[in-house]
């Protein structure tokens, strides 16, 4: 769907209106308040802003986990509002890799089986699957790794699993969530760095963060406060709550 | 998400986790185990009986003397006095009859050969008693027309009643034993026919009916003529000839019922497979019960192992799984629990079916049928069990369960 010529003129994700309303009982909280973007192919953005403004409300809607309550999201162009569960799934599949702050890793699999995974969704044959698995994870530092089960891996490493995971599909887009958010700077590092390579390549990476350097690196800034939307400028870290910088 | 690829994945889980499977699974287990042996005893009962009652006789029909059973007592005194050697006589000249034997009965007779003696029951009666009651001769000969006619003292013993006089049939024929104190000479011995109890077909000794009559019963009433029907399906036919022979001869009026009982080797049959069917269905229904019941168990672990693994269904969801993979994970799972669970119960099915039906003195195999029948009821169990956790982890919304701590 974004094969043709005018794909560059479409962006690759676009919000109009966005609006995001949980329902609990009698009372409705409003996550996000008719918010709205555009981020482009190969764009790298960084997402920030103060604990429970609604970060990743959003990004489960850009990840097409999550359907906005109100509004219109495309996803290259196609209004999501059309697409049936199954193909969202698919598209999830094929389009779009997760990293979550919390790894999320099938814990009884192996690395190799972890990063697999979404390959088995993709109707790829095993012998292919465990080729390409296995070349994600050298990818991200992993080559002696592979039959270790998440539980023996250090918390930086089941990170660069996860990234292997998000990676083996080729996505256009990467979406993490605070992925340096449990580990220790040392292991921020590691990460930090394969993200750097990821936007090196091309890669359309959208990025929850509270680290100073994820969102330096960024060519934009989107800041989130209380459901809405401020767009900034790279590098601009007046953008950046100062009370949730301690972690770089 | 391909069922092979849903069957590695169950797989790898539930090697993960084997002892749960095992736990799990052992509802299923015994419920299949026990389908497949008491469905094994079940068949066994009947072929015993069938063999039982094939070997009374040869399309055999016993006249009995006596009206029908009322209230579980023979009709009139005297009833059993009705049938004569003429009836017989009368009967072996209808057409379709192959072979007619008349029997007389004389109970609780004292065998004695050397310093053992036994007791069993003693019946005169013709050559034709070998092919009526299907007795076969395994050492000398039956009875002979020429014994019969000169009311010869000649007894052929059961193997049984042989045993019971601590002889072998070798030993036993020729011998001279004494019956009540009358002596007889032994010509013969009977092939086992197997059996046991109350009427053991293999305890038992025949003399010629004429012998009896002289030294025994001095009557010509017959509690018994056994008739054996050339044409199995002409057997109908032959009974109401027979009834409208033995009611002439008789003199019965027409309001009066018949003072003779007719059963056919077939309603011994019909009654009892009807009996051991009743038997057989009720204990199919107990193993129905405790495989339901390992059912139970296998949908209560499935919905345990969703609530366990919320997370595991979201981070799957987010990977690209729809619904329909998850659900079939986790139903591929419930079944190869279950199919698990019959493959190890029909082997211990198989394994306790000859010990249990030794226990209950039948001798049981495990039946095809019955594997089959728990095998598919496992499977049916297992997609039952699996489906309700399966719908639920399928449902999950992504969000939530990414969520779910
Ligand atoms: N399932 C839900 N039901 C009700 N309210 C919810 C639900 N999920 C989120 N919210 C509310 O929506 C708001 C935004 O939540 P969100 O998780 O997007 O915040 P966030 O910016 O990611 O915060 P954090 O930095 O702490 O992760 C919060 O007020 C939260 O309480
Ligand atoms: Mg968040």
């Amino acid at each position: 769907m974004v094969a043709d010529q005018s794909a560059a003129q479409v962006p690759l994700l676009e919000g109009r209106g966005l609006t995001r309303i949980y329902r609990m009982g009698d009372t409705e909280v409003a996550a996000l308040r008719g918010v709205d973007f555009r981020i482009d192919l190969g764009e790298n953005v960084a997402i920030i802003g103060p604990s429970g403004s609604g970060k990743s409300t959003l990004l489960h809607i850009l990840g097409l986990l999550d359907r906005q309550s109100a509004g219109q999201y495309l996803f290259a162009g196609v209004d999501t509002d059309t697409l049936d569960d199954d193909r969202l799934a698919v598209l999830r599949n094929r389009a779009i890799g997760f990293i979550f702050q919390s790894f999320n890793l099938v814990s009884g699999e192996s690395a190799l089986e972890n990063v697999a995974s979404p390959l088995v969704y993709a109707g790829v044959k095993r012998r292919e699957r465990l080729d390409r698995a296995q070349e994600s994870l050298v990818r991200v530092g992993l080559g002696d790794r592979l039959h270790h089960d998440p539980s023996q891996l250090s918390g930086g490493q089941r990170q660069r699993v996860a990234i292997a995971r998000a990676l083996v599909t080729r996505p256009a887009l990467i979406l993490a969530d605070e992925p340096t958010g449990n580990l220790d700077s040392h292991s921020s590092a590691e990460v930090f760095a394969l993200l750097e390579q990821l936007q090196d390549q091309g890669l359309t990476l959208v990025t929850i963060t509270h680290d100073q350097r994820i969102a330096n690196r960024a060519q934009r800034i989107l800041r989130v406060e209380d459901g809405s939307l401020i767009d900034g400028n790279a590098g601009d870290s007046s953008y950046l709550d100062h009370a949730e910088q301690g972690v770089s | 998400m391909s069922y092979v690829e849903a069957l590695r994945l169950a797989l790898r889980r539930l090697r993960t986790n084997a002892l749960r499977t095992g736990l799990t699974s052992l509802g299923v287990i015994i419920g299949v185990a026990s389908l497949v042996a008491l469905i094994g005893v079940g068949e066994g009962t009947q072929t015993a009986l069938t063999k039982q009652i094939a070997g009374l006789g040869t399309n055999l029909l016993s006249v009995n003397a006596g009206g029908s059973l009322v209230g579980g007592i023979r009709g009139a005194a005297g009833s059993s006095s009705t049938l004569s050697l003429t009836d017989a006589t009368a009967i072996a000249a209808l057409p379709g009859v192959l072979a007619v034997a008349p029997e007389m009965a004389v109970p609780n007779v004292v065998i004695v050969s050397g310093r053992a003696n036994t007791t069993t029951s003693m019946t005169g009666t013709t050559p034709a008693e070998q092919t009526v009651r299907a007795y076969e001769i395994q050492t000398g000969s039956f009875i002979s027309d020429l014994a019969v006619a000169k009311g010869l003292r000649v007894a052929v013993l059961g193997p049984t009643t042989v045993t019971n006089l601590n002889l072998t049939p070798a030993e036993v024929v020729g011998s001279t034993v004494t019956i009540d104190g009358i002596p007889f000479t032994v010509i013969g011995v009977t092939q086992p026919k197997g059996g046991s109890g109350f009427s053991n077909p293999d305890d038992v000794v025949f003399t010629p009916i004429s012998a009896v009559q002289s030294r025994f019963t001095g009557a010509s009433s017959l509690r018994t003529v056994g008739v054996s029907v050339a044409d199995p399906n002409n057997i109908a036919y032959v009974t109401s000839e027979i009834q409208a022979t033995l009611r002439l001869r008789h003199a019965l009026a027409s309001t009066a019922s018949d003072d003779f009982t007719m059963v056919s080797q077939n309603q011994l049959l019909s009654v009892a497979s009807s009996t051991t069917a009743t038997i057989r269905n009720f204990l199919i229904g107990i193993a129905a019960i405790a495989l339901v019941v390992g059912g139970i168990g296998i949908a209560n672990t499935m919905l345990v192992s969703v609530r366990e693994r919320v997370r595991e269904i979201g981070t799957r969801k987010a990977i690209g799984a729809r619904r329909r993979d998850i659900g079939r994970q986790f139903l591929v799972e419930a079944v190869i629990v279950t199919l698990g669970g019959a493959v190890v119960g029909v082997l211990l099915g198989m394994a306790v079916t000859g010990p249990v039906g030794s226990a209950v003195s039948v001798p049981a195999v495990p039946t095809l049928g019955g594997i089959a029948l728990a095998f598919g009821s496992a499977l049916v169990v297992g997609i039952v069990a699996g489906y309700l956790p399966a719908r639920q982890a399928s449902r999950l919304d992504p969000v939530e369960a990414l969520r779910y701590e």
